[in-house]
């Protein structure tokens, strides 16, 4: 294959707005995204919530400062706050330049665009498009690449970067429609794989896809991944299937109440009640579980997201994907009944370590997105940041790599390293005597970190959950892949996708260990308190030997020092 | 004597007279009388609405309103016809502007679109209304020697937002009646898809191959014949069979019954008065 | 012995999924696979269809992503009707089902089959390319990022069902022209086609306009409502494909198609006589000499018949036409003002 000047692993919005970005500063760049689903698939799509953007459309004197100093609370002061910054003031810009480009956003009576308060936001500075915010920026980004002319390689799977010493020379992925092993010479590499929060299985809300990918290739490269253990858990999953209810719902007035009717949040928030930080809320849910106040049901215990005082009108008109998603997967109407929810794994803050243009220690390799961690996020990150971040970073990454591309040497992968992988992928799927099913380790998976390295988290039982992901790898050698086809192997794919859960699970239990502090969503039943002194600073995961080895790098501050975070 | 304002539907006026030449033999012995709309207009035929939305409201608002200055519901044996006037009604009940608009215009008639009458499929009719029980209490030459294949088209199926009698997926008014006139009824895949009779003049190729499935199947069911009660579609499957199944390379035939005429047949009446005669495909 | 009622609310029975089956690199045509398992209520149709692959045939091939609706990848044919696997219910499945205890499980249509429920949606991305299904600026890319365009709440909203649209392809594998020919423009293409077309920031509504106006476009659609009544996010399609028809006919230009001739020909004929002149119609649809070419055969048997449409002096107009012309021509002047205060 021919060699390019960038190839953009995922078709999110991080990985969409990269190749956008990077046609529009050298068309001249042979550029491709390659992406384990069609584009338009990617989980960008199921962020229903919004962007946060200081338009100051809604709240007049809402500014970009005050946005900063909110993300930077809310990441409980272990964002970096030049990263902070430029994500925070770059904000205005890109929701406009995506309004220009026909992203469809909701509108307020003077024509523009629509904004509502969110979870942790001093100011409501939340632009939405109804409740499918998320799948509309993607659609608008996968049309205007469409336009662009990017060269897209869907329905393949990325196995491993090639490197030269400390410097990459492309990509080596599946294409899953022939099951043949290409090699993909690149000058530069980004990564936009999403986040791995998939790993908490059925107690998560993600795609099935979510399994960190990117960060598990970056990882096994020897790039380093900071900040694993922060792993946000949503308040207001389905109770059944893990399914995200949009915070939305809650910043349209939705209540959360206890068996007894109680708007416990009262006892938590009693300023912002419903609107608290994510954490925060998450936390109290699970408390009111924990002490007997939750719903029981076969399917497990549970709070109520109330939404019928809001009436049928404005539930049809602002919520309806929410709506549709209750009848669905819990059987309620939630204009009749409130919605069965507890929390749930939702966002993974952590990711590959990268500066504040998207670059990791890797020559030519970047990352943006959700798979990376520049860290705007901390410890916590905030509704409506999400969207901001992959928009932002995505956005920058695209341009760096399209500036810096030319100045590497045009790389070759040879056809022996191609050989080898597809070897490797064969024996996998021949493994003999005795083996491992699939579904069993992901399932076990599953419950191990929920179990062991959820909500609250507490040293024996994080030694518990890392004994048990260590136990899970070693089986793992011997899973045995059942469907033998070439074509089209879904059975071969997610048995590659765990393998990076594993992976990627095992640097996330080991932060969470040695992180004695509580801080935005890593909460240490035996460490209750934030240790500024001992733990105000990231942990840096690498793999060395085939094992994790954490080391930490320092926080970037600017001008707004520790606090408390209270809300 | 339940009576009904009855529209003339412009194909069967034309193309398909046999269609309200059998009803007008039939309609007293089932104790319904179709009083004929001779002031009744096109509908447009799914075309109007969008060539002009507002003289689609006009056209069919003075349609309906032709039967309500009668004090009657509409009856229509059109399935396009039926559609067409149904989603007019629709958009009139649903803007007091547009309801106002066509009225005014109206007003040079006498007449006024009030929304009180409803727009019904002569099918619709003799289920509801005439009976299952009843139409088989009639039956003079029960159909059990035949297997039918019942097609019941798009526009009395869809928009089911606009229609809403039968399952658009699952239709069985149709099969309901062919049991009621003693024939019997069979698991036809096509009987709810298009016969491809919109695209005729435009893309005709497509058309035909709609149409070509459609006779195909029926002929593998070994069908004795296809009912329709809808006029268009029989145009296609009928009108245009030689020359679909010549294009999926099929030599054979099947004749084609609209609605009317099968229940002309089973309450006795000739293939000569009811004009099946009149088919392409004998 | 006393059930409670959320276990007998929750209660399990056999279900038999038939999926259909194929695989290039072995099979030499399809087949079906019966696979039976316990079923709760409750349970979607990609659930079970996941808990087959984990527990009984890891072979299956499907694609599924969010599971929640909103990505669009598990579209498939259940019970022979195009629907997401994730958001259907294989309870309600059971209802439907022609078999007792049996739900059919098979690949959309109209779409090449890669494998058993895996279809290739590279014919699709390739018309949105081709009928440009993106908003082209009127904002020069230099401009982009400092101010908004003011969209009022009336211009959005007619784009806003539009925009959610997931790419499914349950309306593709519906369609009863695309079955007969595949280079067909799809609903789904049209769909957000028109979305482009009616959004104000856009400036190649004409010349997207010209593209669907061609053969296999807009006009080729017959009007069977599959697509409307299959879409998974109840959009409804019928509206756009008549609202690109509405807006080909005003713009000046779109008139010369074979489909425009035989649209407008209803407006004539409802005016002159109330009545379509239906005898003339493929004259005035696609001109003499493809009338004669095509229909002369079928026309010698219906005059056999007398089944042939009368001539034009022969149609008897309706009752009260004069009246009812001179409403017909006043609402004409009513569009005409509509389009002059549009305009403004």
């Amino acid at each position: 294959m021919k060699p390019f000047d960038i190839v953009i692993v995922g078709g999110g919005g991080a990985g969409l707005y990269a190749a956008m970005e990077a046609m529009k500063t050298n068309p001249a760049l042979n550029i491709a995204v390659l992406s384990k689903v069609y584009p338009n698939r990617s989980h960008t799509s199921a962020a229903q919530g919004g962007a946060n953007a200081a338009l100051a459309n809604k709240a007049k004197d809402d500014t970009v400062e005050m946005h900063i100093f909110d993300t930077i609370k809310g990441s409980d002061y272990l964002a970096d706050q030049d990263a902070v910054e430029v994500l925070c003031s770059e904000a205005p810009k890109i929701i406009r330049e995506l309004e220009n480009i026909g992203t469809p956003w909701s509108r307020l009576d003077d024509n523009t665009i629509a904004q509502r308060p969110f979870g942790g936001a001093g100011r409501p500075r939340c632009c939405y498009c109804a409740d499918k915010t998320g799948h509309t920026i993607l659609q608008t980004l996968y049309e205007q690449c469409l336009k662009k002319g990017v060269i897209f390689f869907n329905e393949y799977f990325a196995l491993n970067l090639s490197v030269n010493g400390s410097r990459s020379k492309g990509l080596i992925a599946m294409n899953m429609k022939t099951g043949a092993v290409e090699a993909f010479p690149a000058r530069t590499v980004i990564f936009a794989t999403g986040g791995y929060a998939k790993m908490y299985w059925n107690r998560s809300s993600n795609a099935a896809g979510n399994t960190g990918d990117g960060q598990a290739i970056a990882y096994r490269a020897g790039i380093p991944l900071k900040d694993m253990e922060f792993v946000q858990f949503h308040p207001t999953g389905l109770r059944k299937s893990g399914l995200l209810v949009t915070e939305g719902a809650r910043g349209e007035g939705g209540y959360l109440l206890n068996k007894d009717g109680e708007r416990f949040m009262s006892r938590y928030a009693p300023e912002k009640m419903e609107l608290g930080p994510r954490d925060l809320v998450s936390r109290s849910l699970e408390t009111e579980i924990l002490q007997g106040r939750g719903f029981d049901s076969p399917a497990g215990k549970y709070i109520h997201l109330d939404l019928t005082h809001l009436g049928a009108d404005l539930i049809k008109s602002r919520l309806p994907q929410i709506r549709e998603m209750a009848m669905n997967f819990e059987g309620v109407d939630p204009i009749l009944e409130p919605i069965p929810v507890r929390p749930t794994a939702h966002y993974s803050m952590g990711g590959i370590d990268t500066d504040n243009y998207g670059r990791t220690v890797m020559e030519g390799v970047y990352a943006a997105g959700e798979s990376a961690c520049v860290s705007v996020h901390g410890a916590n990150r905030l509704g409506g940041n999400s969207l901001l971040d992959i928009l932002v970073f995505g956005r920058i990454a695209g341009h760096a790599a399209a500036l810096e591309a030319r100045k590497f040497e045009p790389a070759a992968i040879s056809e022996d390293e191609v050989k080898d992988q597809l070897a490797e992928l064969r024996s996998s799927m021949q493994p003999s005597g005795h083996y491992e099913r699939y579904g069993e380790l992901r399932e076990e998976l599953g419950q191990t970190m929920a179990a062991n390295v959820g909500i609250y988290r507490e040293s024996s039982l994080l030694k518990k959950g890392i004994a048990e992901v260590a136990e899970l790898k070693e089986r793992f050698k011997k899973v045995r892949v059942s469907d033998s086809s070439d074509v089209f192997n879904t059975n071969l794919l997610q048995v590659l996708e765990l393998k990076n859960m594993l992976d990627l699970a095992e640097t996330v239990a080991a932060g969470a260990f040695a992180r004695e502090e509580s801080r935005g969503s890593h909460t240490r039943t035996d460490f209750p308190t934030r240790d500024d002194e001992k733990w105000h600073k990231h942990t840096m995961a690498t793999l060395i030997d085939g094992h994790v080895k954490l080391g930490e790098k320092p926080v970037t501050m600017g001008r707004y020092e520790l606090q408390e975070r209270t809300y | 004597m339940k009576r009904y304002a009855y529209y003339l539907s412009c194909i069967n006026e034309s193309m398909t007279k046999e269609v309200d030449r059998s009803i007008d033999l039939w309609q007293k012995d089932l104790g319904i009388e179709l009083v004929k709309l001779h002031e009744s207009t096109c509908c447009g035929g799914s075309n109007l609405d969008y060539v002009s939305p507002k003289h689609f409201a006009l056209v069919n608002a003075r349609n309906i309103a032709c039967a309500e200055k009668m004090g009657l519901d509409l009856v229509v044996s059109c399935n396009t016809c039926l559609m067409t006037i149904r989603t007019a009604k629709k958009k009139l009940d649903e803007s007091p502007e547009l309801k106002q608009e066509v009225n005014e215009l109206l007003k040079k008639e006498g007449l006024e679109y009030r929304g009180t009458a409803e727009v019904r499929h002569l099918l619709w009719v003799l289920i509801d209304d005439v009976g299952l029980e009843t139409i088989r209490q009639k039956v003079k030459v029960p159909l059990k020697d035949y297997r039918i294949a019942p097609f019941y088209g798009c526009h009395i199926l869809r928009p089911s937002s606009v229609l809403g009698k039968d399952n658009p997926l699952d239709p069985s008014s149709l099969d309901q009646l062919i049991e009621a006139l003693g024939g019997e009824t069979m698991p036809y895949e096509h009987k709810n898809r298009c016969c491809g009779f919109h695209t005729l003049l435009v893309a005709e190729q497509e058309s035909l191959n709609v149409a070509g499935e459609a006779l195909e199947e029926a002929l593998e069911l070994k069908a004795d014949f296809i009912v329709t009660p809808c006029p268009l579609c029989h145009t296609v499957l009928d009108g245009y069979q030689a020359k679909a199944l010549k294009q999926a390379g099929i030599k054979s035939s099947i004749p084609v019954f609209h609605l009317s005429e099968m229940v002309g047949l089973a309450l006795g009446y000739n293939a000569k008065q009811l004009g099946i005669k009149r088919h392409i495909v004998s | 012995m006393t059930v409670s009622t959320d276990q007998h609310k929750e209660g399990k029975r056999d279900v038999t999924f038939r999926v259909f089956r194929f695989n290039p690199q072995v099979d030499s045509k399809s087949y079906f696979d019966d696979y039976t398992i316990p079923v709760e209520r409750g349970i979607t149709v990609l659930r079970a269809l996941n808990y087959i692959k984990e527990h009984v045939d890891a072979s299956v091939s499907f694609r599924a992503f969010c599971q929640a609706g909103i990505c669009g990848s598990c579209g498939m044919r259940v019970n022979g009707i195009s629907m997401l696997a994730c958001t259907t219910q294989v309870w309600d499945m059971l209802a439907k089902s022609k078999e007792e205890g049996v739900v059919r499980v098979e690949p959309l249509r109209n779409l090449p089959l890669i494998k058993d429920l895996i279809v290739d949606m590279d014919p699709l991305v390739d018309k949105m390319k081709h009928y440009s299904n993106w908003v082209d600026s009127t904002m020069p890319e230099s401009e982009m990022g400092k101010k908004e365009f003011l969209v009022s709440e009336e211009e959005f909203l007619k784009y806003d069902k539009a925009t959610d649209c997931i790419l499914c392809a349950s309306c593709v594998s519906e369609c009863s022209i695309l079955r007969a020919n595949k280079e067909y423009v799809s609903p789904a293409v049209l769909l957000k086609s028109y979305r482009m077309n009616v959004d104000t920031r856009d400036s190649m509504h004409d010349l997207r306009l010209a593209e669907l106006v061609k053969d296999h476009g807009v006009w080729d659609c017959t009007h069977c409502y599959r697509c409307q009544e299959s879409c998974v996010k109840s959009i409804p399609i019928m509206d756009a494909i008549h609202g690109i028809r509405e807006d080909a006919l005003e713009s000046r230009g779109m008139k010369d198609t074979s489909g425009a001739k035989h649209a407008e020909a209803f407006m004539s004929d409802i005016e002159k006589k109330g009545k379509l002149v239906e005898a003339t119609l493929p004259f005035r649809t696609n001109g003499v000499l493809w009338t004669v070419q095509n229909l002369l055969p079928m026309a010698v048997k219906m005059i056999l018949k007398r089944r042939t449409p009368p001539p034009p002096p022969m149609v008897k107009p309706s009752k009260g036409i004069k009246a009812f012309r001179s409403e017909f021509r006043e609402m004409s002047e009513h569009v005409k003002q509509d389009h002059k205060s549009h305009n403004k």
